[in-house]
């Protein structure tokens, strides 16, 4: 012990060498208490982990660089050779020669291989550390804070961020880390744009990512959804549009499904106007020997936001982000979220005017996070109070309930900070509120015969309800005097004679 | 041979009951897509009285393959023009009257004066986007649209639309698509989208009138939605234009033929009575009765003959008779119609203050009558028609022009203004007017 006390002293040398052994010797003290604590479940949180897994093995190298240098200018300053300043520096016993080397190196030799040990299992902790969502999603806070949030909510929640963004092998990490490195520097200085644009072409081969979890064999069939959309009058009545989708698998008895589009026999090509790759110049289909293409007889590029410059534009195949581009970083609608939650019970219909007043009070418009979280209250009990008067008393807790369900909502979708409101980031799965499935299926998209793309609803859905009262209306029997008789009876064929 | 005969009819019976299934399924389909993409049209449908007599969408719609305009869309043959002839389909007679009204000629005006100055000194678009509008376009095919229709005669709901089958107007320019709304038809905005403005002013006249003042006063309790709506009886708080022109009295039922109950024509330079004039204002004095005694309705027709004759007699029948002497003469250097300034002056005393003047009299608008008509008509005739014809210093125009200022009505120019003032007085210069109180004057 007084061997390492000595060999200490020694190579504090000036204020670099004491530093770099301070640094070093307390990062490597921190570091062994912390995991000490981490593995008795102690510490749990995940912000430990940046200081455990990333300072602290910084700090310990910046000490073991300052160590040699301080040892360099103190050589520098005394002019004499080294093994004279090691006689000096150390008492005779551990300079003397002896078989197996000085005691000296011997303590050196020690210590670097604790070091080298320490780095070693430092660098996989940290390694292993920054594979982890926390690392990806908080390291970087608040420019990550949205899609950290919004992929906590997601289905792939318990999906590591790294695998699907950094893939496997060494090439992957070392080019996750190199770019990175440009990350840091751009989050130092604040050189990133606001919000984060999509970053639709750096994003891993779908047949990379998805398909480990999601491969094309186990797609199933038809899938049943039932969208609730509740009214702006006092009840909030509710309707329903549920819709057959027909997803299934895109090949054998399933071919003519949405799922068609990444089968193995079908090559579907696209030329993108824009970088996020929201117009479409053409698309064709490959199978086999066919190829068929249709061409947008409509495009104008000067209408086109963030056009690609004609030497960048490249053909893409479709994969499973071309639709599902928000896989995972999904963030709602207003409406749509206000819907989901009251179907879900979350905000009361015992309120008058529920939908309206929640959809009200998500909507104002706040300056930052907390403006917006009080005025989500202020909103909500001020219009009761005032409305209602005394009958407001007993709506206190659905109230309570409101304003902290729309306050979740806000806060899972609306990032002030980083310019993130409503809709900044569209989804292409369907076509309710973007153009989605009609980039390609439209009406302008024709090809040499001047025949359009198929575009027809029930191409890609049965519909069993839309804005109906019942949940499956049109497998209701029709009214003889509906007026839209023709249509019910149309789609309970369709769905009747398509359904798979 | 009996047994031959109810098999086919057996067969004939299972092919129009497939055909018709199928001409089901297709209007589901067609509602399925435009519930989607054009919602708001699918409501105005599904709210209309067509939607709860189950008249969907391609019993308008649907089109014979050899149709110039028909289109194979999601599987039907369609077109988008619905002309009268297939609104006539169900509403026969209502299509028979339309297609003998004027309004139904209203798109045969390509050859006519309106048509030329439209052309000549404004330009095609003006044409389309103007005239056509209202007085219905010549509807042309472009195989190349997507439904076959020319976007320069697409959209158009003029109401003299000459359509591809050869039939003759737009029964949307009055029933706006696709509510087709009963209550929307009888409004005078119905009427408004054409019959405004400088050159027939008939929604503003109305408007000053007090039979627009008491519309606008009690719109809502009219029951412009009621299905039966007989004047007098269905309502009675004012009349719109509908009312007077084409609904429903006790005596007379609904007419799609508008000009049944017009006795003068005031349309050209010089007002004359329309064929069968006697029966026309006889059908128009029976609306009229419901609300007012027949001496209040004598009178009102007496004021108004009068001020057509006053208008035909003392600026009309001079100021046609100086226009032709000039064209006949080729006065002024330019040598196209409209391309002298004397024929801008007389065209706008007649096709616009003169028209003014007429319809604020038939409808009751003094205002209309007076300042905006024949005030300006008069004052234009003699500051800027006259001084504009004796520039030429034409020895024959020059002569009609003495005589017309000799004569009676308006020798008052070279008067004394004492003189004049005391022949008002007396009473005078009213009496020279005496026999213009009735529909045949001298």
């Amino acid at each position: 012990m007084k061997r390492f006390q000595l060999f200490i002293r020694g190579i504090s040398t000036n204020w670099t060498g004491t530093l770099g052994v301070v640094f070093t010797t307390s990062a490597f003290l921190l570091f062994v208490i912390f995991e000490l604590l981490h593995v008795a479940g102690i510490l749990t949180n995940s912000y430990v982990g940046l200081i455990s897994y990333m300072a602290l093995p910084a700090l310990f190298i910046v000490g073991l660089i300052l160590i040699p240098l301080g040892w360099w200018q103190f050589r520098r300053a005394a002019g004499h050779s080294t093994s004279e300043l090691l006689t000096q520096r150390f008492p005779d016993d551990m300079t003397k020669a002896k078989r197996l080397g000085s005691s000296l190196l011997g303590t050196f030799v020690l210590l670097t291989l604790v070091n080298i040990l320490f780095l070693g299992v430092g660098g996989a902790r940290m390694l292993h550390f920054m594979d982890g969502p926390e690392f990806c999603g908080t390291a970087c806070h608040p420019i990550m804070e949205p899609e950290w949030v919004a992929y906590q909510n997601s289905p792939h929640a318990h999906v590591r961020c790294v695998d699907c963004h950094v893939g496997e092998g060494a090439g992957a990490l070392v080019d996750a880390k190199l770019n990175g490195l440009w990350q840091v520097i751009s989050s130092t200085f604040d050189l990133y744009e606001k919000p984060i644009p999509t970053p639709v072409h750096q994003l891993r081969p779908a047949r990379e990512t998805c398909e480990k979890c999601h491969w094309p064999d186990k797609f199933y069939g038809d899938r049943i959804k039932t969208f609730a959309k509740f009214g702006m009058d006092e009840a909030s009545t509710p309707s329903f549009s549920t819709l057959a989708l027909k997803v299934g698998a895109g090949t054998g008895e399933h071919a003519g499904t949405i799922h068609w589009h990444i089968a193995e026999a079908n090559e579907v090509r696209y030329l993108a106007a824009d970088e996020q790759r929201m117009v479409v110049e053409w698309v064709e289909v490959r199978r086999g020997d066919e190829f068929h293409r249709f061409t947008n007889r409509v495009l104008d590029l000067t209408t086109v936001n963030h056009p690609v410059a004609a030497e960048n534009k490249a053909m893409r195949s479709m994969d499973c982000v071309d639709c599902h581009n928000r896989a995972t970083h999904i963030y709602k609608d207003p409406e749509s979220a206000v819907d989901e939650a009251i179907a879900a019970g979350r905000i009361s219909r015992d309120l008058p005017f529920a939908k309206r007043t929640a959809l009200g009070a998500l909507l104002g418009n706040y300056r930052d996070k907390d403006d917006a979280l009080q005025g989500i209250d202020r909103s909500v009990r001020g219009y009761y109070n005032r409305t209602y008067g005394a009958r407001a008393v007993a709506m206190g807790s659905d109230m309570e309930q409101m304003v902290g369900e729309l306050q979740a909502i806000y806060s899972r979708n609306i990032f002030p900070a980083m310019n993130v409101e409503w809709n900044t980031y569209p989804s292409h799965l369907g076509h309710q509120d973007q153009a989605g499935c009609f980039r390609c299926h439209n009406r302008d998209m024709v090809d040499e015969q001047g025949k359009a793309v198929p575009y027809d609803c029930t191409l890609c859905h049965s519909i069993l309800a839309q804005d109906s009262p019942e949940r499956f209306r049109f497998l209701m029997p029709a009214g003889e005097k509906d007026p839209d008789r023709k249509m019910h009876l149309y789609l309970q064929q369709e769905f009747l004679g398509s359904s798979q | 041979m009996k047994r031959t005969l109810i098999a086919v009819s057996v067969l004939a019976l299972l092919l129009s009951g497939a055909a018709l299934a199928a001409q089901d399924g297709v209007a589901g389909k067609c509602m399925t897509c435009h519930k989607e993409k054009s919602l708001g049209l699918y409501n105005q449908w599904y709210n209309s009285e067509h939607a709860k007599h189950n008249v969907t969408c391609l019993d308008c719609h649907h089109a014979d393959k050899a149709d110039v305009d028909a289109f194979q869309h999601e599987g039907a043959w369609i077109a988008t023009l619905v002309t009268p002839k297939d609104c006539g389909v169900c509403h026969e007679k209502e299509t028979k009257e339309v297609t003998a009204s004027y309004h139904a000629h209203a798109g045969e005006i390509l050859d006519s004066k309106d048509a030329y100055l439209a052309h000549a000194a404004g330009g095609n678009p003006v044409a389309i986007a103007g005239c056509e509008s209202c007085h219905g376009s010549k509807v042309k095919i472009d195989p190349n649209s997507p439904n076959k229709l020319s976007r320069l005669s697409w959209p158009n709901s003029g109401i003299g639309r000459l359509n591809p089958d050869g039939s003759k107007g737009s029964c949307t320019a009055c029933h706006t698509r696709h509510a087709f709304s009963i209550k929307q038809a009888r409004q005078p905005e119905a009427c408004s989208k054409c019959h405004l403005g400088p050159d027939h002013p008939q929604k503003e006249v109305y408007e000053e009138s007090k039979h627009g003042n008491a519309y606008y006063t009690h719109t809502d309790e009219m029951n412009l939605d009621a299905k039966r709506w007989v004047v007098g009886v269905d309502y009675y708080e004012a009349p719109t234009c509908a009312t007077c022109h084409m609904s429903a009295t006790s005596k007379q039922p609904v007419t799609h033929d508008v000009g049944q109950r017009i006795s003068w024509t005031l349309r050209p330079p010089i007002s004359v009575t329309k064929d069968n004039w006697k029966v026309k204002r006889k059908n128009m004095q029976d609306v009229c009765l419901n609300c007012h005694g027949q001496v209040f309705v004598d009178g009102h027709y007496a004021q108004f003959d009068g001020l057509v004759n006053l208008y035909n007699e003392k600026f009309a029948k001079p100021g046609l008779a100086l226009y032709k002497k000039a064209k006949e003469k080729k006065l002024g250097d330019g040598t196209a119609n409209f391309s002298n300034k004397y024929e801008w002056i007389w065209w706008e005393i007649w096709h616009h203050e003169g028209r003014r003047a007429r319809h604020g009299a038939a409808m009751m608008a003094p205002d209309y009558t007076w300042w905006h008509g024949i005030y300006e008509v008069a004052q234009h005739f003699y500051f800027k028609y006259i001084p504009e014809l004796r520039k030429f210093n034409d020895p024959d125009i020059n002569k009609m022009i003495d005589e017309i200022l000799a004569d009676p009505y308006h020798e008052w120019l070279n008067r004394p203004t004492a003189d004049i003032k005391a022949d008002i007085k007396s009473g005078k210069t009213q009496a020279m007017y005496e026999d213009m109180y009735q529909v045949n004057t001298k």
